[in-house]
Protein backbone atom coordinates (compact mmCIF):
# COMPACT_ATOMS: atom_id res chain seq x y z
CA UNK A 1 0.00 0.00 0.00
CA UNK A 2 2.77 2.55 0.86
CA UNK A 3 4.25 2.17 -2.70
CA UNK A 4 0.80 2.10 -4.51
CA UNK A 5 1.55 5.57 -6.23
CA UNK A 6 -2.48 6.27 -6.94
CA UNK A 7 -3.17 7.61 -3.38
CA UNK A 8 -0.35 9.97 -4.12
CA UNK A 9 -1.82 10.85 -7.59
CA UNK A 10 -5.20 11.01 -6.64
CA UNK A 11 -4.00 13.17 -3.45
CA UNK A 12 -2.65 15.35 -5.61
CA UNK A 13 -5.62 16.00 -8.28
CA UNK A 14 -7.66 16.73 -5.09
CA UNK A 15 -5.34 19.33 -3.73
CA UNK A 16 -4.97 20.99 -6.54
CA UNK A 17 -8.41 20.93 -7.62
CA UNK A 18 -9.36 22.80 -3.92
CA UNK A 19 -6.64 25.27 -5.07
CA UNK A 20 -8.32 25.61 -8.44
CA UNK A 21 -11.19 26.22 -6.70
CA UNK A 22 -10.03 29.08 -4.70
CA UNK A 23 -8.27 30.60 -7.48
CA UNK A 24 -12.05 30.79 -8.84
CA UNK A 25 -13.00 31.53 -6.14
CA UNK A 26 -10.79 34.75 -6.39
CA UNK A 27 -11.28 35.56 -9.87
CA UNK A 28 -15.05 35.58 -9.45
CA UNK A 29 -14.97 37.92 -6.15
CA UNK A 30 -12.52 40.52 -8.34
CA UNK A 31 -14.82 40.54 -11.34
CA UNK A 32 -15.50 44.36 -10.78
CA UNK A 33 -12.16 45.34 -9.46
CA UNK A 34 -10.42 47.54 -12.13
CA UNK A 35 -6.90 46.20 -13.44
CA UNK A 36 -7.31 43.09 -11.72
CA UNK A 37 -5.81 40.25 -14.04
CA UNK A 38 -7.30 36.98 -13.46
CA UNK A 39 -5.40 33.41 -12.19
CA UNK A 40 -4.97 29.91 -13.18
CA UNK A 41 -3.56 26.94 -11.85
CA UNK A 42 -1.60 25.35 -14.62
CA UNK A 43 -0.73 21.31 -13.47
CA UNK A 44 -2.30 19.15 -15.35
CA UNK A 45 0.47 18.46 -17.79
CA UNK A 46 3.10 17.80 -14.98
CA UNK A 47 1.38 15.97 -12.86
CA UNK A 48 0.56 13.64 -15.80
CA UNK A 49 4.33 13.61 -16.87
CA UNK A 50 5.50 12.80 -13.38
CA UNK A 51 2.07 10.35 -12.89
CA UNK A 52 3.75 8.51 -16.05
CA UNK A 53 7.46 7.77 -14.19
CA UNK A 54 5.82 6.48 -10.89
CA UNK A 55 8.03 8.69 -9.21
CA UNK A 56 6.14 8.76 -6.02
CA UNK A 57 8.61 11.15 -4.18
CA UNK A 58 8.79 13.79 -6.66
CA UNK A 59 4.93 13.36 -7.04
CA UNK A 60 4.61 13.61 -3.58
CA UNK A 61 6.93 17.17 -4.01
CA UNK A 62 5.38 18.42 -6.51
CA UNK A 63 3.18 21.69 -6.35
CA UNK A 64 1.08 23.26 -8.20
CA UNK A 65 1.36 27.09 -9.27
CA UNK A 66 -0.98 30.14 -9.59
CA UNK A 67 -0.19 32.16 -12.81
CA UNK A 68 -1.25 35.12 -13.76
CA UNK A 69 -3.02 35.80 -17.39
CA UNK A 70 -2.50 38.29 -19.50
CA UNK A 71 -4.68 37.09 -22.47
CA UNK A 72 -7.49 39.41 -23.83
CA UNK A 73 -10.20 40.79 -24.27
CA UNK A 74 -9.74 43.14 -21.62
CA UNK A 75 -12.45 45.32 -19.81
CA UNK A 76 -12.17 49.22 -20.54
CA UNK A 77 -11.33 49.20 -16.96
CA UNK A 78 -8.11 47.05 -17.54
CA UNK A 79 -10.47 43.56 -15.79
CA UNK A 80 -9.85 40.40 -17.83
CA UNK A 81 -12.34 38.46 -15.79
CA UNK A 82 -15.12 36.82 -17.44
CA UNK A 83 -17.66 35.40 -15.09
CA UNK A 84 -18.87 32.75 -17.79
CA UNK A 85 -15.85 31.10 -18.16
CA UNK A 86 -14.96 31.09 -14.79
CA UNK A 87 -18.36 29.14 -13.95
CA UNK A 88 -17.93 26.52 -16.55
CA UNK A 89 -13.98 26.15 -14.78
CA UNK A 90 -15.53 25.92 -11.56
CA UNK A 91 -18.49 23.21 -12.56
CA UNK A 92 -15.52 21.45 -14.33
CA UNK A 93 -12.78 21.72 -11.56
CA UNK A 94 -16.21 20.51 -8.93
CA UNK A 95 -16.76 17.36 -11.12
CA UNK A 96 -13.24 16.28 -11.34
CA UNK A 97 -12.72 16.88 -7.24
CA UNK A 98 -16.43 14.67 -7.18
CA UNK A 99 -14.59 12.00 -9.47
CA UNK A 100 -11.45 11.65 -7.14
CA UNK A 101 -13.62 11.34 -4.11
CA UNK A 102 -15.40 8.43 -5.58
CA UNK A 103 -11.96 7.01 -6.78
CA UNK A 104 -10.24 7.11 -3.51
CA UNK A 105 -13.36 6.15 -1.97
CA UNK A 106 -13.57 2.57 -4.12
CA UNK A 107 -9.52 2.36 -2.96
CA UNK A 108 -10.06 2.86 -0.08
CA UNK A 109 -13.24 0.07 -0.11
CA UNK A 110 -10.77 -2.02 -2.00
CA UNK A 111 -8.44 -2.01 0.26
CA UNK A 112 -10.84 -2.89 3.28
CA UNK A 113 -12.39 -5.57 1.48
CA UNK A 114 -9.08 -7.15 0.98
CA UNK A 115 -8.55 -6.72 5.00
CA UNK A 116 -11.27 -7.79 5.74
CA UNK A 117 -11.30 -10.64 3.59
CA UNK A 118 -15.07 -9.54 2.27
CA UNK A 119 -16.36 -9.12 -0.99
CA UNK A 120 -16.19 -5.48 -1.96
CA UNK A 121 -19.49 -5.18 -3.59
CA UNK A 122 -20.92 -6.13 0.05
CA UNK B 1 -3.47 21.08 3.95
CA UNK B 2 -4.49 22.56 7.21
CA UNK B 3 -7.80 24.11 8.38
CA UNK B 4 -7.67 27.64 7.83
CA UNK B 5 -6.24 26.95 3.63
CA UNK B 6 -9.90 25.09 4.05
CA UNK B 7 -12.07 27.91 5.48
CA UNK B 8 -10.01 30.68 3.16
CA UNK B 9 -11.70 29.79 0.06
CA UNK B 10 -14.76 30.11 1.83
CA UNK B 11 -13.69 33.54 2.91
CA UNK B 12 -12.50 34.91 -0.81
CA UNK B 13 -16.68 34.17 -1.56
CA UNK B 14 -17.48 35.91 1.57
CA UNK B 15 -15.56 39.09 0.60
CA UNK B 16 -16.77 38.76 -2.55
CA UNK B 17 -20.64 38.72 -1.06
CA UNK B 18 -19.89 41.53 1.31
CA UNK B 19 -18.28 43.70 -1.72
CA UNK B 20 -21.33 43.14 -3.58
CA UNK B 21 -23.91 43.94 -0.92
CA UNK B 22 -22.14 46.84 -0.25
CA UNK B 23 -22.43 47.90 -4.02
CA UNK B 24 -26.16 46.81 -3.80
CA UNK B 25 -26.49 49.44 -0.97
CA UNK B 26 -25.08 52.26 -2.57
CA UNK B 27 -27.32 52.19 -5.71
CA UNK B 28 -29.93 51.97 -2.88
CA UNK B 29 -29.04 54.80 -1.76
CA UNK B 30 -27.99 56.74 -4.65
CA UNK B 31 -31.90 56.08 -6.35
CA UNK B 32 -33.17 56.67 -3.13
CA UNK B 33 -31.00 60.24 -3.35
CA UNK B 34 -32.13 60.67 -6.95
CA UNK B 35 -33.84 63.83 -6.41
CA UNK B 36 -32.53 65.00 -3.31
CA UNK B 37 -31.74 69.09 -3.97
CA UNK B 38 -29.89 69.98 -0.19
CA UNK B 39 -27.01 67.59 1.31
CA UNK B 40 -24.87 68.73 4.43
CA UNK B 41 -22.37 69.47 2.32
CA UNK B 42 -24.81 72.13 0.54
CA UNK B 43 -25.97 71.57 -2.79
CA UNK B 44 -27.61 68.59 -4.33
CA UNK B 45 -26.79 64.85 -3.81
CA UNK B 46 -23.84 63.65 -5.89
CA UNK B 47 -23.60 59.72 -6.82
CA UNK B 48 -21.30 57.85 -4.77
CA UNK B 49 -19.15 55.36 -6.60
CA UNK B 50 -17.63 51.57 -4.95
CA UNK B 51 -13.79 51.33 -5.64
CA UNK B 52 -12.99 47.66 -5.57
CA UNK B 53 -9.36 46.52 -4.89
CA UNK B 54 -7.97 42.83 -5.03
CA UNK B 55 -6.51 41.82 -1.50
CA UNK B 56 -3.12 40.26 -1.08
CA UNK B 57 -3.19 37.06 1.90
CA UNK B 58 0.42 37.67 3.25
CA UNK B 59 0.19 35.08 5.68
CA UNK B 60 2.68 32.19 6.02
CA UNK B 61 2.60 29.56 3.28
CA UNK B 62 -0.35 31.11 1.67
CA UNK B 63 -0.82 31.44 -1.99
CA UNK B 64 -1.61 35.28 -2.08
CA UNK B 65 -5.22 35.04 -2.80
CA UNK B 66 -7.20 37.25 -0.52
CA UNK B 67 -10.55 38.17 -2.60
CA UNK B 68 -11.72 41.43 -2.83
CA UNK B 69 -11.76 44.66 -0.47
CA UNK B 70 -13.68 47.74 -0.99
CA UNK B 71 -11.30 50.49 -1.38
CA UNK B 72 -14.03 53.06 -0.75
CA UNK B 73 -16.41 55.87 -1.78
CA UNK B 74 -15.93 58.85 -4.09
CA UNK B 75 -18.12 61.14 -4.73
CA UNK B 76 -18.87 61.00 -8.90
CA UNK B 77 -17.90 64.36 -10.52
CA UNK B 78 -20.47 64.41 -13.11
CA UNK B 79 -22.00 67.15 -13.63
CA UNK B 80 -25.69 68.03 -12.10
CA UNK B 81 -28.94 68.02 -14.13
CA UNK B 82 -30.04 70.89 -14.55
CA UNK B 83 -33.89 71.92 -14.89
CA UNK B 84 -35.81 74.88 -15.22
CA UNK B 85 -37.53 75.02 -12.04
CA UNK B 86 -38.69 78.63 -11.17
CA UNK B 87 -40.99 77.93 -8.00
CA UNK B 88 -38.60 75.77 -6.60
CA UNK B 89 -36.95 77.06 -3.18
CA UNK B 90 -33.65 75.61 -4.32
CA UNK B 91 -34.07 77.03 -7.77
CA UNK B 92 -31.82 80.13 -8.46
CA UNK B 93 -33.88 83.18 -8.10
CA UNK B 94 -32.06 84.87 -10.93
CA UNK B 95 -32.41 82.07 -13.86
CA UNK B 96 -35.04 79.62 -12.48
CA UNK B 97 -33.04 76.84 -13.22
CA UNK B 98 -32.30 74.22 -10.48
CA UNK B 99 -29.83 72.00 -9.98
CA UNK B 100 -30.64 68.20 -9.12
CA UNK B 101 -28.93 65.32 -8.34
CA UNK B 102 -26.28 63.58 -10.95
CA UNK B 103 -27.33 60.30 -10.43
CA UNK B 104 -28.63 58.77 -13.55
CA UNK B 105 -31.72 56.08 -12.77
CA UNK B 106 -30.67 53.84 -15.96
CA UNK B 107 -27.54 53.20 -15.04
CA UNK B 108 -28.29 52.51 -11.35
CA UNK B 109 -30.49 50.04 -12.96
CA UNK B 110 -27.49 48.39 -14.80
CA UNK B 111 -25.17 48.64 -11.90
CA UNK B 112 -27.89 47.03 -9.54
CA UNK B 113 -28.47 43.83 -11.87
CA UNK B 114 -24.33 43.63 -12.31
CA UNK B 115 -24.34 43.70 -8.57
CA UNK B 116 -26.89 40.90 -8.19
CA UNK B 117 -25.15 38.88 -10.82
CA UNK B 118 -21.91 38.87 -9.35
CA UNK B 119 -23.53 38.25 -6.16
CA UNK B 120 -25.10 34.94 -7.20
CA UNK B 121 -21.71 34.17 -8.88
CA UNK B 122 -20.22 34.24 -6.00
CA UNK B 123 -23.15 32.28 -3.83
CA UNK B 124 -22.34 29.67 -6.54
CA UNK B 125 -19.07 29.27 -5.45
CA UNK B 126 -19.35 29.20 -2.10
CA UNK B 127 -22.06 26.74 -2.65
CA UNK B 128 -19.81 24.32 -4.60
CA UNK B 129 -17.14 24.63 -2.44
CA UNK B 130 -19.36 23.42 0.40
CA UNK B 131 -20.12 20.13 -1.87
CA UNK B 132 -16.69 19.51 -2.40
CA UNK B 133 -15.55 19.57 1.26
CA UNK B 134 -18.82 17.42 1.95
CA UNK B 135 -17.76 14.95 -0.59
CA UNK B 136 -13.96 14.75 1.23
CA UNK B 137 -16.26 14.07 4.38
CA UNK B 138 -17.48 10.96 3.30
CA UNK B 139 -14.07 9.66 1.80
CA UNK B 140 -14.08 6.27 2.78
CA UNK B 141 -17.71 5.22 3.97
Amino acid sequence: MTNDTSFTVLQKVLDTATLRHKVIANNIANVNTPGYHRREVCFQDELARLAATGDGERLAAARPEVLESHEGPFRADGNNVNVERELADLMKNALVYRTCTQLLSSRIAGYRAAISGQSATS
Amino acid sequence: MDFDHVFSTFRVSASGLAAERLRMKVIANNLANANVTRTPEGGPFRKDEVMFRSVLDRAMGADGLGGVAVEGLTKSTEPFRVEYRPGHPDADPTTGMLKLSNVNSVTEMIDMMGASRSYQANLAVLTTYKDMMNQTLRLGR
